[in-house]
Parts: structure tokens; sequence; C-alpha cells
């Protein structure tokens, strides 16, 4: 029973962490690849989201005791909620400022590269 | 395995804090800046959550905990006085 609890941590977190690194790598490379703003709201959250939510859910199922895992739990709660909301915030900073949106360039149309 | 794992996560969130840190810097607009900061603030989080379990010290998860808590705040007061400051 005890090894079966151990190989579960220890599969669990490495998945977890594994998850974390590429959609971290995925999120900032479109923070640089992506042209305007609006695009890039959209890496960020899944940089902020999912990379660090299954960073968190690593550092639970690896937590030593109790309380740094009730702490852990708090931490991802309150995360859940702020983290979306900062996304929204900024979604709607862009749209009363009226930032324009990105066009392809002129004479382009889509399915010209084919 | 994942000892490696947890010895390895506070250095990829350092370069991935001084990736996103650059794009604070560069970025061409302020919508830029306001994501490349949003991004900023969870790596930083997540730096201090991983930090504290790997030293076995819960004081870095309270720290996390209120540094999340502030950062909203911050982040929500900036968004609101950047918006008001044209108008």
């Amino acid at each position: 029973m005890e090894e079966i609890v151990f190989w579960i941590r220890e599969v669990g977190a490495s998945l977890a962490y594994v998850i974390s690194i590429i959609f971290g790598l995925i999120g900032l490379v479109g923070l640089y690849r992506f042209p305007d703003a609006w695009s890039r709201l959209q890496t960020s959250s899944i940089t902020s989201t999912t990379s660090i939510l299954s960073m968190l859910l690593g550092t639970l199922i690896m937590s030593p005791n109790w309380e740094m895992a009730f702490r852990i739990l708090i931490i991802l709660g309150f995360f859940m909620i702020s983290s979306p909301t900062g996304s929204h915030i900024i979604a709607r900073f862009l749209w009363q400022k009226n930032i324009p949106h990105w066009k392809p360039e002129e004479g382009l149309k889509p399915g010209d590269n084919e | 395995m994942s000892q490696f794992f947890i010895q390895l996560m506070p250095w990829i969130m350092l370069a991935f804090g001084s990736v996103s840190l650059l794009r604070l810097i560069l970025g061409p607009t302020l919508g830029d800046r306001l994501v490349a900061l949003n991004v900023l603030s969870g790596l930083a989080l997540g730096f201090l959550v991983i930090q504290g379990v790997l030293q076995g010290r819960a004081l870095y998860l309270d720290v996390a905990l209120v540094y999340d808590i502030f950062g909203f705040l911050g982040f929500l007061a900036l968004a609101h006085f950047l918006k008001k400051k044209d108008e």
C-alpha cells in the first residue's frame, strides 16, 4: 500500500511539472510571436492559468505535511479567482481604450499562402 | 524523479519570469505591458510556492498568499488609474 501511494505521488507530481513546463513555454512563445495585445492576452492566460495551476497541483501532491497542503489549497482557490479576473480587467481596459485589432496586410487574402 | 523536477522548477520559473519581464520592458503599447505584468505576477507566485515546498517552510506560503492578494489589488488599481487618465 505504501509503495502504491509513493508511486502515485511520484508520477503525478512529475506529470504535473512536465505539463507546467510545456504550457509555460507555449505561452511565452505566443507572447513574442503574436502581433497585438488582444491575441497576446490569450497566450498569457494559458501561461498564468494552466502552467501555474498545474505547478500548484504538483506541489500539492508533493507537499510534506497537512498544514502546507491546506495553505497551497487556499492559494490555489484564490488564484483560480484572481487570474481570470485579471485577464478580464485587461480585456475591458483594451475595449474601453478602443485599441485597434490586428489586420492582415493589404492585398493578402486568407489562403494566399497555399 | 519528482525530486529532480522540484529542484529544477524554481530555475524554470526564474527563466520564464525574466522572459516576460523583457516583454514588460519592450512592449510597444500599454496593453502589452499589462499582459506581461499579469504573467509576471503569476510566475512570482509560483516561484514563492515552490521555494516554500522545497525548503519545507510554511512561512513562504503565507508570503505567497499575501503577495497574490496585494498583486491583484495593485493590478486592479493600476488598470483603473490608466483608464481614468485620458478622460
